[in-house]
């Protein structure tokens, strides 16, 4: 019997086609792995987390301009951490402005090349941000649980570039990958705050975040202490705005168990005491 | 007649890898001289020095002592090659380029002025007749075709001396008689030619002087009628010259 | 200078007839254009990350373009013994040499200024302004890095008969000095002897290619680097190419080319 070969075809096609739709199912069953989110977790697996620290570096070395020591100079490992160590805190991003990696030059050869390298120490500014935002962006895409990415990219959208839509988003994304996150949560209430002025969202938000904190083991508590400090403290400055006093000593009170100055907290409760004691009490929030 | 071709005691030897070797020699104190205006046959078995002898000629080995000029000129000096035109065995030419792009590269190689080049371009093309295929690469040219290509490019100069490595080998009857007829053509106009082949039959039919080579030694050389003396034809004389007993005895 | 001349445009001929070039250049523009459509939080005037990703393409392109041009140069002149017919004409090896370093290198420069042009498009459409200065200054040091690259690859192709082997080596070598190069003192303070002394040697006796990188100019709007440092930068690349087109013709004159 002759076959024509394009009878042949077709007929293999639809075997392969028919084969096709039942086998995707239960291909999906085969496999115990979760399916990949983005490309990179499809091309690299697990192994895509090693790149993210380096797309989070490039955040830093755009934030800088290029003035970035390479893995060889001097001091470089105390100097890698700028951009997460430095944000928003203005009298640090002054001081570290004037430090000088590079230090004096070895002999002509460094000399010589230096005219070819970045040497002036800068920040952006003037929503030149922007440039770093694609890094974060990656890292984020490489290391979900990287906590540092949606914090830092939720400041510099927050403060420096007006997006604050954009910034709530990605700490969401952030809190999708990483739930109940405290340092997530701190940075989300202070988009409700500071950009939304909606103290309700802000306080739901850093209490929650409290209790997250409570809810870890001693050691992580011990590690994250600095951002159940900044919660506290945020949470007893927004009740004091809000007129509720002794919520706001309270936070204040717990504040001072973990602050490194808890004189100067003892003396923000006794200012709100003498509020307290010449006006008339505020309901409670819910 | 003025010498144009000469070798004195010239001596190649190479250099063996396996330095517990002796070095191969592959001439040994060649003497040598072609005068204008002759169509020179310079003969020998394979392995005897022939390829040798054009490659010192050409430049493109050293010589171990002894020496090679063309025109008065070392051969070392590449301006010794101003004059000539040399085909090689087996055409090998920029499969990229088109035959008259090659051509023209050439030509400005032997510093030929634009119009000069064209004319002679247009000249060649015609004498091999590529005309029709002048511009197309040459990686879409037939064998012969290509071989084609070959003595054009050794003709861009209007050579005095031409200098070819066995010519008609590998080439169709058309082709073979193509070449006979240009060494012809350049005979008649006084030019020299010096080439190496097998085909002794095609050597007496054109050339004046012969040369026979046997391991590297010069074993004669002299005009067709003195090499043949004693002998029914050419080949019989190489035959004996390079000691192949049969010939002898008959 | 006719003859080198001509000897350059038959390798600028073929880099044109060869598909190299377009196949670096689409993938190029195609990996820009892919890296230009990505969203990042709705912000379309983000350009740095595309001038530092199209960039790169451009030094790895054009480092390709220069390595695998250079390193078929003479040993495919030889494999295809098309070095017969043109030795058999008045051209000494060093014309030869010389003539194929200038193809090499003019074809890269052809090369560059494309792929210069489209950067200058790509970056210009986004950002609005055209810096034609600093694209010139960083592309022109680019090129003058490639004339050291082609010297040394050259003489690598001299000694190691595959273009193959020639070419990898030289990527391996080019991409150690832009990465190492400049730290190689610092390094060798790390190691014991006598490391410290060969890599403090090295330091030394490298061209430092790295010094040709302006990249960072660009990307990070810095203006152009001082022009006495270029100029002198650019003799520092005439010198080098000078000694790697010596060592080639050293290692060249009196090759046997039948063997």
């Amino acid at each position: 019997m002759k076959v024509s070969p394009w009878i042949l075809l077709a007929g293999l096609l639809a075997l392969a086609f028919t084969l096709a739709t039942k086998l995707a199912a239960t291909a999906d069953n085969w496999s115990g792995r979760s399916k990949p989110e983005n490309v990179f977790e499809m091309l690299l697996g697990d192994g895509r987390r090693l790149f993210a620290n380096e797309s989070f570096t490039m955040a830093d070395v755009y934030f800088h301009s290029g003035y970035y020591p390479s893995m060889f100079d001097q001091n470089a490992k105390e100097q890698r951490e700028i951009i997460a160590a430095s944000h928003g805190h203005k009298e640090t991003e002054e001081e570290e402005k004037k430090e000088d990696f590079f230090g004096q030059p070895h002999d002509w050869i460094d000399a010589f090349g230096r005219n070819f390298r970045i040497t002036r120490h800068t920040h952006l500014a003037a929503h030149q941000e922007r440039e770093i935002l694609p890094w974060l962006r990656l890292a984020a895409d490489l290391d979900p649980q990287k906590i540092e990415t949606y914090t830092v990219g939720a400041y510099f959208m927050r403060e420096h570039l007006g997006r604050p839509n954009e910034a709530e988003a990605f700490l969401r994304e952030g809190l999708r990958h990483n739930p109940g996150n405290s340092e997530i949560l701190f940075e989300l209430g202070r988009i409700y705050r500071e950009n939304r002025h909606d103290l309700n969202r802000a306080r739901n938000v850093w209490e929650y975040g409290v209790k997250s904190y409570l809810s870890l083991s001693p050691d992580l508590q011990k590690e994250n202490k600095l951002v159940y400090e900044e919660l506290v403290m945020n949470l007893a400055r927004l009740e004091d705005e809000a007129g509720n006093y002794a919520a706001a000593i309270k936070w204040f009170e717990k504040g001072k168990v973990v602050s490194p100055a808890p004189d100067a907290i003892q003396k923000q409760i006794d200012d709100i005491e003498k509020k307290l004691a010449g006006a008339k009490p505020v309901a409670a929030p819910k | 007649m003025t010498v144009i071709l000469q070798t004195q005691k010239l001596r190649v030897e190479y250099r063996n890898r396996d330095f517990r070797q002796a070095n191969k020699v592959a001439l040994l104190g060649l003497d040598l001289e072609v005068r204008a205006g002759e169509v020179f046959g310079f003969l020998g078995p394979n392995g005897a020095g022939k390829t040798t002898t054009m490659n010192v000629l050409l430049g493109f080995i050293p010589p171990t002592s002894g020496s090679a000029s063309l025109f008065g000129i070392d051969v070392r000096q590449p301006i010794a090659r101003q004059r000539i035109g040399y085909l090689p065995e087996l055409t090998y030419y920029y499969k990229f380029l088109t035959a008259e792009e090659l051509l023209r590269f050439y030509a400005k190689i032997f510093g030929l002025s634009r119009s000069e080049t064209d004319r002679r371009i247009a000249d060649l093309l015609k004498l091999v007749e590529l005309e029709h295929a002048s511009k197309r690469p040459i990686k879409s040219y037939s064998k012969g075709m290509q071989q084609r290509v070959g003595i054009a490019q050794s003709l861009i100069n209007n050579p005095d001396l031409l200098i070819l490595d066995e010519p008609t080998s590998g080439l169709d009857p058309l082709g073979r008689m193509k070449v006979r007829e240009i060494i012809q053509r350049l005979k008649d106009e006084g030019k020299t030619v010096f080439f190496s082949s097998h085909e002794l039959g095609e050597v007496e039919a054109i050339c004046d002087h012969v040369a026979i080579v046997h391991q590297g030694e010069l074993k004669a050389m002299g005009t067709v009628a003195e090499i043949s003396a004693g002998h029914p034809n050419l080949e019989q004389a190489f035959l004996k010259v390079v000691g192949y007993q049969n010939a002898a005895a008959s | 200078m006719n003859k080198i001349f001509a000897l350059a445009g038959v390798v600028i001929k073929e880099l044109y007839r060869r598909k190299d070039f377009y196949v670096l250049f689409i993938l190029t523009a195609l990996l820009t254009f892919a890296a230009g459509s990505a969203n990042f939080f709705h912000d379309a005037k983000i350009v740095r990350y595309l001038k530092d990703i199209c960039l790169l393409l451009i030094w790895v392109s054009a480092l390709l373009v220069a390595i695998l041009t250079a390193a078929r140069q003479i040993p495919a002149e030889r494999e295809a013994r098309t070095i017969f017919p043109l030795l058999a004409k008045p051209v000494s090896r060093a014309q030869l040499i010389v003539g194929k370093f200038l193809g090499c290198w003019l074809a890269t420069g052809l090369a560059l200024f494309v792929f210069y042009l489209f950067f200058a498009v790509i970056t210009g459409s986004r950002e609005q302004i055209w810096p034609v200065g600093v694209y010139l200054e960083a592309a022109w040091m680019q090129w003058v890095m490639l004339a050291i690259v082609i010297g040394m690859v050259l003489l690598g192709s001299i000694y190691f008969a595959a273009p193959s082997s020639t070419t990898t080596i030289a990527f391996i070598v080019v991409v150690g000095i832009l990465f190492v190069g400049s730290h190689l003192n610092t390094i060798a303070l790390q190691q014991g002897e006598p490391v410290q002394s060969i890599l403090a040697f090295l330091y030394f006796t490298i061209p430092h290619l790295e010094w040709y990188d302006l990249r960072d100019f660009v990307v990070y709007d810095m203006g152009m680097a001082p022009v006495g440092a270029v100029a002198l930068a650019t003799l520092y690349a005439a010198a080098w190419t000078g000694i790697f087109l010596l060592l080639t013709w050293l290692g060249f004159r009196r090759k046997n080319l039948t063997t």
